[in-house]
């Protein structure tokens, strides 16, 4: 019986080329969806790159600054082996086959959009689609439903965007370091 | 009516539209799709706001992550000037977009222990997450805007929303019903 994954050794740190073909097996592991979950499964469980404590560390980081979320997972496990260049190797391999599919899509979208049968689907999609742009807003509420500063933030920065037309960069770069005043931690009194 | 000259203009006004909103991708990217639509369909006329709409949705129901978009508002920016274009503009776009914010992340990788405990990373976490709550309600609309043009294509839109709160179907099934429903007609395009 195999010993618990925690105790088991971890592999040799991987190679550029091997970030780069681990993240492509990750994404072609994750067509159907579930990205981190198969990269958990690849990095930590199969390839023993990583514990799975500092994948989940990199999943915090990866949420916590700018940029897709995934893409930055890629860029935290390439970071941790090969600085810079590992991250390139890791984000081209989780990019290369879908991003080269999505443009042929667009290829044949900017191709043939006007044929009418494409465009009657299309509505019906964007339709949903739109639905579930509207539902990441709803999603998040319960976390901050119970703080009226944080709820008072939020309205005020769509009632900026929506009804102001102020752009994003200069809503962020005044409403951003105001916010994080407002949070910034108090000092803890000790005894 | 290939004019290299406003080729390249294209060109860099893609590369330095998409380097400049990199690093105001908070919360996980789709904060940016209400200012994508705003720049590239009223500033800079790359493509109209239905092709917007239609190419939200390609990049939402295609396997990789959505924000992929980007890649596709570059396509839209460089096909009238040919093919080539098109796809060098794609590629830029989504190297632009994703470089600022690999750099800062490479960073925030390797110092990520000694900035665990410091304050300013609670302050950005909590200050950061309102402001990106009140920006995806701003895009929910701009999106369902740019969508819907029909009391039926907001009925379907609002159901779909339903569904992903209170089920955890993969919203590929809703694509695919509302595509169905699309295609016999039942929605006014």
């Amino acid at each position: 019986m195999a010993a618990p994954l925690d105790q088991q050794p971890l592999a040799a740190p991987p190679s550029r080329k091997g970030l780069f073909l681990g993240m492509l097996q990750v994404a072609l592991s994750s067509f159907g969806g579930g990205m981190s979950a198969w990269s958990q499964r690849i990095v930590v469980e199969q390839r023993r790159w990583m514990s799975n404590e500092s994948f989940i560390t990199g999943l915090t980081v990866a949420r916590l600054f700018p940029g897709p979320n995934q893409i930055n997972m890629a860029v935290y496990i390439g970071a941790q082996f090969r600085a810079f260049a590992g991250a390139v190797a890791a984000v081209g391999g989780i990019l290369l086959v879908p991003f080269s599919l999505l443009l042929l899509i667009g290829v044949v979208y900017f191709q043939f959009h006007t044929a009418p049968a494409v465009d009657r689907v299309l509505t019906g999609v964007v339709a949903a689609a739109a639905g579930m742009a509207l539902s990441m807003g709803f999603k998040i509420l319960h976390v901050y439903w119970r703080d009226p500063l944080a709820l008072g933030l939020a309205a005020l920065t769509f009632v900026l965007l929506e009804f102001q037309g102020i752009g994003l960069i200069p809503v962020v770069l005044v409403l951003g370091p105001i916010a994080m005043a407002l949070y910034w931690p108090r000092q803890q009194r000790h005894g | 009516m290939v004019d290299p000259s406003s080729a390249w203009d294209t060109w860099l006004q893609v590369v330095w539209t998409f380097l400049r909103l990199s690093l105001f991708s908070l919360g996980g990217g789709n904060t940016l799709l209400a200012e994508y639509h705003h720049l590239s369909v009223e500033r800079f006329g790359w493509i109209t706001s239905s092709q917007f709409a239609d190419i939200y949705a390609l990049a939402e129901a295609a396997p990789g992550p959505s924000s992929m978009i980007v890649g596709l508002l570059g396509l839209g920016a460089g096909w009238d000037h040919g093919l080539g274009w098109g796809l060098l503009c794609g590629v830029s776009a989504e190297v632009a977009v994703l470089l600022p914010s690999t750099v800062v992340m490479v960073a925030a990788a390797l110092s990520w222990n000694r900035l665990k405990e410091a304050p300013i990373r609670t302050a950005f976490e909590r200050g950061l997450g309102p402001i990106t709550l009140g920006i995806l309600f701003h895009v929910g609309l701009t999106v369902l805007r740019t969508a819907d043009h029909s009391v039926v294509a907001y009925l379907v839109s609002a159901v779909v929303c339903a569904l992903m709160l209170f089920t955890r179907l993969s919203p590929l099934y809703f694509m695919a019903v509302a595509g169905v429903l699309g295609a016999i007609g039942i929605i006014p395009s």
